[in-house]
């Protein structure tokens, strides 16, 4: 890649990387809804496609039971995994994403797994009482819930770059760089 | 008429002589005629070269240019052509145009050439076109994103002062901005 392609993305890639506020319950709600859709769309599909293979075979009652056993466990662990990961690597889940919120400690650094699977726990402790942990929100002055009390993290708006303008910039540098003279490109 | 006139006005005895001279003169005037239309005939082909040249010297300065942009610049051409395009006669001539079926037949030739659809074929697969309909795509998801979030953040706000009415406290004021720096 030329410089003048990699300058382009990067100035993409950085420029809009600012916090503007923190992020209320609703585009929370919905960030976890699109979330919450696509675990359920993969485990639909992971699901359909072990039962048709199990179909196929004669398995006893208790071992049906098991099974079914391992593959809830396996569905948690699953959605576990995955906000840990997207939490602890970008911040953000991709209904986050979507809805241009990140999480991040309260010093604005990244949350490491170790506090991201607590900060899970906090969600599910948080919802268990009819949701009560999560009307904290709505009063914190940094509307933080109590899974982000438990976990030590804000959650933030974070506008950036749309797919469609990434995509448009990124042809722009590289339609840019191609038009620089080659010695342009020693420079 | 006049001829005849001469002829019979001129007396018979000189009408001899009067034939003499004139052949005397052709065969005197004889090797003049060629020197004649050889230097009519130069001076022809400089005039050739000459306009050759002035046409060169034309195209290659900007006067032409500076000429066809004056021309068509000039208000009163402008008008004229204005005028031209809404008298009757211009939509006449239009009429007229589609009346024929020339216009008919030309599109039914365009359509049965095998080469148009080859050509569409190609735009419609090109880099460039295929770019434009994913961004089309993107920029709709784009919009669709830009709406929900701008709706999310007024529900934010709306919720929190319901629930703080609810409870008879007063708006809050939200924290210093985070810093995400990192």
């Amino acid at each position: 890649m030329s410089g003048g392609t990699a300058a382009g993305l990067r100035a993409v890639e950085t420029a809009p990387d600012r916090a503007a506020g923190y992020a209320g319950l609703a585009t929370r709600v919905i960030s976890f809804t699109i979330d919450a859709a696509l675990i359920t769309l993969v485990d639909i599909v992971i699901g359909v496609g072990a039962s048709l293979i199990l179909g196929l075979l004669h398995i006893p009652h208790e071992l049906r039971t098991l099974l079914l056993a391992l593959g809830t466990a396996l569905f948690i662990v699953g959605s576990i995994a995955y906000f840990v990961v997207f939490w602890s690597t970008t911040g953000q889940s991709p209904g986050a994403r979507v809805m241009q919120i990140r999480v991040l400690t309260t010093d604005g650094g990244r949350v490491t797994p170790k506090w991201a699977i607590l900060r899970c726990v906090g969600v599910v402790l948080a919802a268990l009482p009819l949701f009560a942990g999560f009307v904290r929100i709505l009063f914190d002055s940094q509307r933080r819930g109590f899974q982000d009390r438990l976990a030590h993290t804000i959650v933030v708006d974070m506008p950036q770059p749309s797919l469609a303008q990434v995509s448009r910039a990124k042809k722009r540098a590289i339609y840019e760089a191609s038009r620089l003279p080659p010695s342009a490109d020693l420079d | 008429m006049l001829d005849d006139f001469h002829a019979n006005s001129r007396p018979r005895v000189l009408r001899p002589l009067a034939d003499f001279g004139t052949r005397a003169a052709m065969t005197t005037l004889r090797p003049l005629t060629g020197v004649v239309e050889a230097a009519a005939g130069a001076a022809a082909g400089a005039g050739i070269s000459l306009e050759r040249r002035a046409v060169d010297r034309l195209l290659a300065s900007d006067e032409l240019e500076r000429i066809l942009t004056t021309t068509v610049n000039s208000p009163s051409i402008q008008a004229a052509l204005q005028h031209v395009l809404a008298s009757s006669g211009a939509a006449r001539l239009v009429d007229s145009l589609f009346d024929s079926g020339l216009i008919d037949r030309f599109l039914e030739r365009l359509l049965a050439n095998d080469s148009l659809w080859h050509l569409i074929d190609e735009i419609a697969a090109s880099p460039a076109v295929t770019a434009a309909i994913s961004d089309q795509g993107l920029g709709f998801a784009d919009q669709l994103g830009d709406d929900v979030r701008m709706r999310s953040r007024k529900a934010d706000d709306w919720i929190e002062r319901a629930a703080r009415r609810l409870i008879h406290r007063p708006p809050k004021a939200l924290g210093a901005e985070p810093d995400a720096s990192t």
